[in-house]
């Protein structure tokens, strides 16, 4: 589990600097977030399969869910950043713990379920942790000015590169404390539930969710533009029409 | 016998211009990077545009106080776009760059060139690169699994590689070609603010990807509601039954859409309770 925790802390940690510090390249985005997270803690061969399709399953729903089509300054503090790789570990580490307590065959609905609704309340908590790391910013800004009123550039630029540091390793240690608080949930919670979780009812809560996750994103590129609604019904009769054209008639 | 004539002492030389260089411009397109590092509510990204604009400022000015002083200047509130920020570190250098070989600009007219940049530039640059080119990228990434079937029912899937950089490869096309340009263009163009801003073309951009967004968001649904229709009656029991089938997906769907038009942004609060209402649901069916 330590070497897990490692490189969930090492990503997050990246991720949220992609977000953070200003890199913007688009790492820090849940989809990119939860399928880096994937690939790094498969677990091996036996769980190939399933640890590489859930974390694109939790990526896809987080990446709709959490795409906000205000205005930065309107925005909800959310932390997108590292919901992706909190969703994706807890999913995959709660998948090769608990197996011995819920089927697989449920397991890969279950387990995107599992991972996605980690991954939301994961962006909810990390927004809120926005504001103190502001606040020390601002600390640290003042300094930074009086730094450079007295000419020492070298010990400005080593104060702004602690603000760096201070970003990398805030995502480190919040992706991987609720990494372990996700699965350590889990394992309290799920053996609970197991006799509740049925392939039907896994697959309804999904269904539900996936519905407003495509509700979520009709909103976000679609409603919020000028005569989106035209551009997204031309989308979807050509999608139709090749659909049409490759399956050979109706689904 | 003729006196030798006295040689006049050597002219001292003058002092060397001081200029920026193509490295300096690199340097400042580096630490652009990083412009959001301390970010705070009081002063936004002005540390982060200080600390960008120090290569410039250490080539310009000699002596710690004078590089201080320079410094000092920009640590104030500032605040754009951080893809277009170089644009407005390229037109300060230069700026920056003439007063150090002696032109008459005051401090308040590098502030106001810099203010009169940095506006337009987030007016214009959080709608195309927050609103709509980001959720394209990431609209894109998801694409990619409806496209890419899998290649071995069994083996790796490698969509989980394909996704994220489909995402990334849509978003950075566009950013990093402002991002890498921005420096050495403000810095040619300072002058001409105007038609920096013109030559951007960012609103026509953001029109082009607003169109395409929802083109795309369109076949997106098509390409989901395929084969979960495809799926959603194996027996063979009709139209009703496939429609009782998806009728959980439409519901959440209008719910959702009916929801973030009364409380828009409040996405995750809507997911999780129609989650658990589908729980509740779910128990006594």
């Amino acid at each position: 589990m330590l070497s897990e925790l490692l490189r969930v802390a090492l990503l997050g940690g990246i991720l949220a600097t992609d977000r953070g510090a200003g890199w913007n390249l688009m790492l820090g985005q849940p989809l990119v977030g939860a399928c880096l997270a994937g690939a790094l803690l498969n677990p091996g061969q036996a769980w190939e399969l399933w640890a590489l399709r859930i974390p694109l399953g939790v990526g896809v729903l987080l990446q709709l869910l959490l795409t906000d089509p205000a205005l930065p300054a309107a925005q909800r503090p959310r932390d997108a950043a590292t919901a992706g790789v909190i969703g994706a570990s807890v999913a995959i580490l709660s998948l090769e713990r608990l197996h011995p307590f819920l089927s697989v065959t449920t397991g890969g609905i279950l387990w995107v379920l599992v991972g996605t609704i980690a991954g939301l309340l994961a962006a909810v908590a990390g927004g809120w942790m926005e504001a103190t790391l502001r606040a020390r910013n601002e600390v640290s800004a003042r300094r930074a000015e009086e730094l450079a009123i007295e000419g020492r550039l070298a010990s400005f630029e080593a104060l702004y590169w602690r603000g760096v540091a201070r970003l990398f390793l805030r995502g480190a240690t919040w992706s991987a404390a609720a990494t372990v608080a996700g699965v350590a949930a889990a394992a309290v919670l799920l053996p609970y539930a197991a006799r509740f979780v049925t392939g039907p009812r896994a697959g309804l809560i999904f269904a539900v969710l996936l519905g407003v996750a495509y509700g979520s994103g009709f909103h976000a590129h679609v409603r919020v533009f000028r005569r989106g609604f035209g551009w997204a019904a031309m989308g979807a009769l050509a999608a139709l029409l090749v659909m049409w054209r490759v399956h050979g008639g109706a689904p | 016998m003729i006196d030798p004539v006295p040689v006049p002492p050597p002219a001292p030389l003058p002092a060397p211009v001081p200029r920026l260089r193509g490295l300096d411009f690199a340097r400042m397109t580096s630490r652009s990077f990083y412009l959001q590092a301390l970010f705070a509510p009081e002063r936004q990204q002005g540390p982060g545009f200080a600390f960008a604009l120090l290569p410039a400022l250490r080539r310009l000015y000699s002596g710690a106080r004078e590089r201080g002083m320079a410094l000092a200047r920009h640590t104030g509130f500032f605040g754009t776009h951080p893809v277009l920020s170089g644009y407005v570190l390229g037109v300060t250098a230069r700026l920056e760059e003439r007063r150090a070989q002696g032109a008459a600009i005051g401090d308040a007219e590098i502030e106001s060139a810099k203010r009169a940049l940095a506006s337009p530039l987030a007016a214009l640059g959080d709608p195309l690169f927050w609103v709509t080119l980001r959720p394209l990228a990431g609209l894109v990434g998801i694409l990619g699994m409806a496209l890419f079937p899998l290649a071995d029912k069994v083996g790796p899937d490698l969509r989980v590689l394909v996704c994220p950089l489909l995402a990334l490869l849509t978003y950075n096309a566009v950013a990093l070609n402002y991002r890498v340009s921005g420096v050495r263009r403000g810095y040619a163009l300072a002058d001409e603010p105007a038609k920096l801003l013109r030559s951007l073309r960012l609103a026509s951009l953001r029109g082009f990807f607003e169109r395409v967004s929802a083109f795309l968001f369109g076949s997106l649904m098509v390409l989901t509601l395929w084969p979960m229709t495809e799926s959603a009656d194996p027996a063979g029991l009709g139209p009703a039954h496939t429609a009782s089938v998806l009728a959980p997906f439409a519901l959440g769907w209008i719910v959702s859409a009916l929801a973030l038009r009364r409380w828009p942004g409040r996405s995750v609060e809507i997911a999780l309770t129609a989650a658990l209402v589908a729980l509740v649901v779910s128990t006594r069916v």
